[in-house]
């Protein structure tokens, strides 16, 4: 590979380095952007467009850049959707293009161009929609551009910097530094963020003066301040968004992730000065590679000594596309001529553009005024350009390889925007500006509409002194910087060339999204005419665009269709974040076990050694069965529950949440809460108890003990204990403030150990301390003692969720172990979750997917609870009518018709009549190993009786099978086992 | 992240409090309690200016708050604690 003549430019070095595109090497020089490089190995088509597939160039140099989206790296660890403007070559870096199969110059799909306008506005809605869109979705997901998402991710961990600072100044361009200075000299603590890896802004480009310096020497004096002012300047670091006061900002040096940064700042007074990004003009073929900004060209040339094309044809609608043309002749590129689209007396006598026109006519470049173009020539790169006059004449043709458009700069009021800040229009723009500064927000330069080098300064310093003061600062902000640049562009509003009708389906508004004038048409014909409408129906700046180049461009175009001002049809709003930011960034250090806290009992170590197999329970982890007991979760699940019902097994109920409630009010506060009575409870006595929400639904279950007169331990739902403390809490608040009674949680102040089965009361007696003997004895169903063991509190209570005869052991966790191995020894078997279920709905008792939030107290067969007549939270509502309608559920036992059969909880229970008709679901079910078939419970609708045939329909698993209903108590409905 | 001024730690993260409901804006007052219990857990009406909230600050003092916030702008009004007597 021959090496081509050096560039020279702002910000390469004179290194070589290759690097690859699309399976080809080039060079490049250090510092170069993919763009840069490529464009001066004069590749200039970059991928392929979304929707129509059609050949796309590069439109910008910066953040802008619709067209020029790149995969970076190979799978498994590739990297999609990186700006080539943005990203900096590395040696040996691999990049491929997108939206193109088999390869970017000959593409399949683009054959759907010849289609005409099959993708038009709404198709997707309209199309795909019979028999479903499902039917359509996989052949549409594979012709749906953009990149390939990485298979695997190996990005180092972002790093997270929180920043408390007076002044965040956003922006370091003339303006965002002259409100920097203003504010760092008054005292603030100053924090500057500039997306460039330098700062400068326009200054990079434009001459010009400020305070008797050149603008470039007034930079570096001025960055010297800052730094010694104690100013923090974060370069390559974008605001992404306004979270409410405090500002993100994320810095991916180089354009690609890898080292990023999430700064969370946290300013008293912001300054807004982000500048503004220019935007095209929509003519026909403004897609085709070699249409570009004409910002971008120059920046191509300054920062790259890159030249974007050899003959050059300007369309703009303002002053400053002259001197523009005089810096990219003196570049070496041939200016063929500047199509103005303003009048011939738009350009002041005497004035600074009037001069260098004269000059550039004199120099052989055509000056066309009141011109426009009309179209693109040239499918895969530019040829010529057809411009004709504004006010009638016929049009002609003007050899060129590169059309340099600019129609206007649009203010980047991205973190105002996400703020809610309201915008204005502002005339001299044609464009929005932020309508209000706050005392916490304010805007200087483009953003308040100030596009010349002095206002701009003025403007920024005015801002930042402002700020400071905002901030408390009580120093001297000085005086402001004065400047003399660029004059004003006397920019005319022109947003798109006029176009017969059939060529607005190639007048392109949203380049990344494919949308066009003529979609812009079908929009406004069926009826969606607000921006924001037509934004959702058309795709017009949505995905990674956001409408930098494209929302005030659409907008200005929907105003000529509709014959509206701009300023009334308003832009659309972007989302954050301003800039692509990959999932890794966003997700900082909350990957893998990170993502979540969770729970562990104190037997926890002691499960994970003993082939406990752990499950998530809310944040708690649990085992769900012991890896001994079976070679999968069901085998070892049906032998320990067997292991239950025949000699005794322990499980771990250290994850109930227990509240302790006390104080002379206690028991009217829990009379309050739950639907049943705790003050009618007689110390040392436990009640299954269950509490409502305001509406009327169940909320949790549990066991409430009477610890003493004015104390209560109530427990809950494992799942469930953080969300009934928050309510008890709540509660209390609401009507209890002042009140004697207090809410604790002693969740993790007791392990549970809860020792069920035939043989468990002997086991207990042999463990326990000998002073146990006679209380365990004497314990009642559903009483309890307390005491000591091992030197430690102890609380025994008798209650059983398994039907056997079972108690409960409260134990201080570091006892836990000890006590645990003890009942072990005794001849009783650790049981999981698995076991625990299969024993619930042998016995009828919830699951805990009965309370789903769906079902009242008479849905689940506890109307006994109502009548007692609390008036308690919840209650006024279940008399509503509504809940007492024969369709409401009801729980019921379900069992299969042959016995043998296998139904599934979530299947969908139908009778023979109805059979697309669910009459209601199976909740749990279950292998019952000690009635030797399938159990479930289900909700089931009132009017279909006991004894009833239904089918449980089970059509994503393929299954269907014929089950009776019968009671939910499958065994020993007499509950002998455990009162015996 | 926006803050909340909890009155009792001052001004906390978001991510330090749960939202729980809002309430009604308007509180009918008719002679069946059933009905009027019905019209406020059902019949909602949002106004766009006022909402009255529920939050705790679960990740900090545990205290329930009446929040009073402009969800147009986003603005918090008032931050109080949560109290009253038995119902």
């Amino acid at each position: 590979m021959s090496t081509p003549p050096l560039r020279r430019g702002t910000r390469i070095g004179t290194q070589w380095l290759s690097f690859r595109f699309d399976g080809r090497s080039y060079p490049a020089q250090a510092g170069d952007t993919a763009a840069s490089a490529l464009l001066a190995n004069g590749v200039r088509l970059m991928g392929r467009s979304v929707k129509y597939r059609r050949r796309r160039g590069l439109l910008g140099a910066g953040p802008e850049e619709p067209n020029a989206l790149f995969n970076v790296g190979e799978q498994p660890q590739l990297i999609p959707n990186v700006q080539a403007t943005l990203l900096l070559l590395r040696e040996g870096m691999s990049l491929a293009s997108q939206n193109r199969w088999p390869s970017l110059r000959v593409d399949l799909a683009s054959l759907l161009q010849a289609g005409g306008g099959l993708f038009s506005a709404g198709f997707y809605y309209k199309t795909f929609i019979w028999p479903s869109w499902r039917t359509y979705e996989s052949l549409i997901r594979r012709l749906a551009g953009l990149g390939a998402a990485p298979l695997d991710c190996a990005l180092p961990h972002v790093a997270i910097e929180h920043l408390a600072c007076d002044v965040l100044v956003t922006g370091a361009g003339p303006a965002g530094l002259a409100a920097a200075r203003a504010a760092a000299r008054a005292g603030a603590r100053v924090v500057i963020c500039e997306s460039e890896p330098v700062c400068g802004g326009e200054l990079e480009f434009e001459g010009g003066h400020i305070d008797g310096q050149t603008a470039a020497a007034w930079l570096v004096r001025t960055l010297a301040e800052l730094e010694s002012l104690g100013a923090r300047i974060l370069t390559s670091t974008t605001v992404i968004t306004d979270n409410g006061g405090e500002f993100i900002a994320h810095a991916e040096p180089g354009g690609l992730p890898g080292h990023n940064t999430m700064y969370r700042i946290r300013p008293r007074a912001m300054v807004l000065a982000a500048g503004a990004l220019e935007r095209p003009i929509v003519f026909c073929n403004n897609d085709r590679p070699g249409v570009m900004l004409l910002g971008a060209a120059e920046r191509y040339l300054t920062r790259y000594g890159t030249q974007v094309g050899r003959e050059l044809v300007l369309f703009a609608n303002h002053d400053r596309v002259y001197a523009s043309a005089q810096r990219l002749a003196a570049g070496g590129m041939a200016v063929r001529a500047i199509v103005d689209t303003r009048g011939a007396d738009a350009l002041m006598t005497g004035s600074a553009a009037h001069v260098l026109r004269d000059s550039l006519v004199a120099a052989g470049v055509e000056c066309l005024a009141a011109h426009a173009v009309i179209s693109a020539n040239g499918g895969s790169g530019v040829r010529a350009v057809r411009v004709a006059p504004l006010h009638g004449g016929p049009p002609r043709k003007i050899r060129c390889d590169t059309i340099l458009v600019s129609g206007g700069w649009s203010p980047a009021l991205h973190g105002g925007f996400h703020g809610g800040a309201a915008r204005a229009y502002a005339p001299p723009l044609d464009s929005f500006v932020a309508a209000t500064s706050t005392e916490t927000r304010r805007h200087a330069g483009s953003a308040n509409g100030c596009l010349e080098l002095g206002a701009a300064l003025a403007d920024g310093h005015a801002a930042g002194a402002r700020a400071a003061a905002d901030a408390k600062a009580t120093g001297h902000a000085g005086v402001a910087p004065q400047g003399n640049g660029d004059p004003s562009p006397r920019l005319q509003a022109f947003a798109r060339s006029p176009a017969a009708p059939a060529a607005e389906r190639r007048q392109f508004i949203d380049l990344q999204n494919d949308v066009t004038v003529a979609d812009l048409r079908v929009a406004l014909a069926e009826g969606f005419s607000d921006i924001e409408h037509v934004k959702r129906y058309t795709t017009l700046g949505i995905g990674t665009e956001q409408g930098r180049s494209s929302a005030v461009l659409g907008a200005a175009v929907l105003a000529e269709l509709k014959g509206e001002s701009l300023a009334a049809v308003g832009v659309s709003r972007s989302r954050p974040p301003y800039q692509p930011v990959t999932l890794r960034s966003i997700a900082g250090f909350h990957v893998g076990d990170a993502v979540m806290v969770s729970r562990r009992t104190p037997l926890n170590d002691w499960h994970v050694a003993h082939g406990g197999m752990l499950e998530p329970m809310g944040l708690w982890m649990r085992p769900r069965y012991y890896s001994a007991n079976g070679a999968n979760p069901f085998d070892a699940a049906i032998a320990e529950a067997r292991q239950v019902r025949t000699a005794g097994g322990i499980v771990d109920g250290s994850t109930l949440g227990k509240l302790e409630v006390a104080g002379p009010d206690a028991a009217a506060f829990l009379d309050f809460i739950y639907l049943s009575k705790a003050s009618t409870m007689r110390v040392g006595r436990s009640k299954y108890m269950v509490n409502l929400r305001e509406d009327g639904m169940v909320l949790d279950d549990g066991l409430v003990l009477r610890l003493a007169d004015d104390r209560f331990l109530a427990t809950t739902g494992s799942g469930h204990g953080t969300h009934m403390l928050s309510h008890f809490e709540h509660y209390r608040a609401l009507h209890w403030s002042g009140r004697g009674v207090t809410v604790t949680d002693v969740t993790e102040a007791w392990a549970v150990i809860v020792a069920a089965g035939p043989r468990c009361r002997d086991a207990l007696l042999q463990v326990l301390d000998t002073a146990w003997q006679a209380p365990i004895g004497r314990l009642g169903h559903m009483d309890f003692a307390d005491g000591s063991h091992a030197g430690q509190a102890l609380r025994v209570l008798r209650a059983s969720f398994s039907g056997e005869l079972a108690f409960e052991l409260h134990c201080r966790p570091a006892g836990a172990v000890a006590l645990w191995e003890a009942l072990l020894a005794a001849g009783l078997a650790a049981y999981g979750l698995e076991a625990v279920d299969i024993l619930r709905v042998e016995k009828g008792y919830l699951t805990g997917s009965e309370l789903n939030g769906q079902t009242t107290p008479f849905d689940l067969g506890m109307a006994a609870l109502v009548k007692q007549g609390n008036d308690c939270l919840g209650r006024a509502l279940l008399d509503r009518p509504a809940f007492h309608e024969a369709t409401r559920p009801r729980l019921v036992g379900l069992r299969a018709c042959d016995g043998r059969s296998r139904f599934l909880a979530g299947a969908q229970l139908t009778t023979a009549a109805a059979p697309d008709r669910p009459q209601g679901f199976v909740t749990s079910s279950v292998y019952s190993p000690t009635l030797d078939q399938w159990l479930g419970l289900a909700l089931l609708a009132r009017n279909q009786a006991e004894g009833t045939q239904l089918m449980a329909r089970d059509p994503l698993r393929g299954s269907d099978v014929a089950v009776h209903v019968v009671a939910p108590v499958h065994f020993d409905p007499a509950s002998e086992r455990m009162k015996g | 992240m926006r803050q909340l001024p909890c009155p009792f730690c001052g001004a906390r993260e978001l991510r330090e409090f749960v939202f729980h409901k809002t309430l009604p804006a308007a509180a009918s007052a008719t002679a069946d309690a059933s009905a009027d219990e019905f019209a406020r857990t059902y019949l909602r009406v949002a106004d766009p200016q006022l909402s009255v909230e529920h939050w705790q600050h679960v990740h900090g003092c545990r205290a329930w708050l009446l929040v009073r916030r402009n969800p147009s702008t986003g603005a918090v009004l008032a931050v109080q604690m949560l109290s009253g007597t038995a119902p």
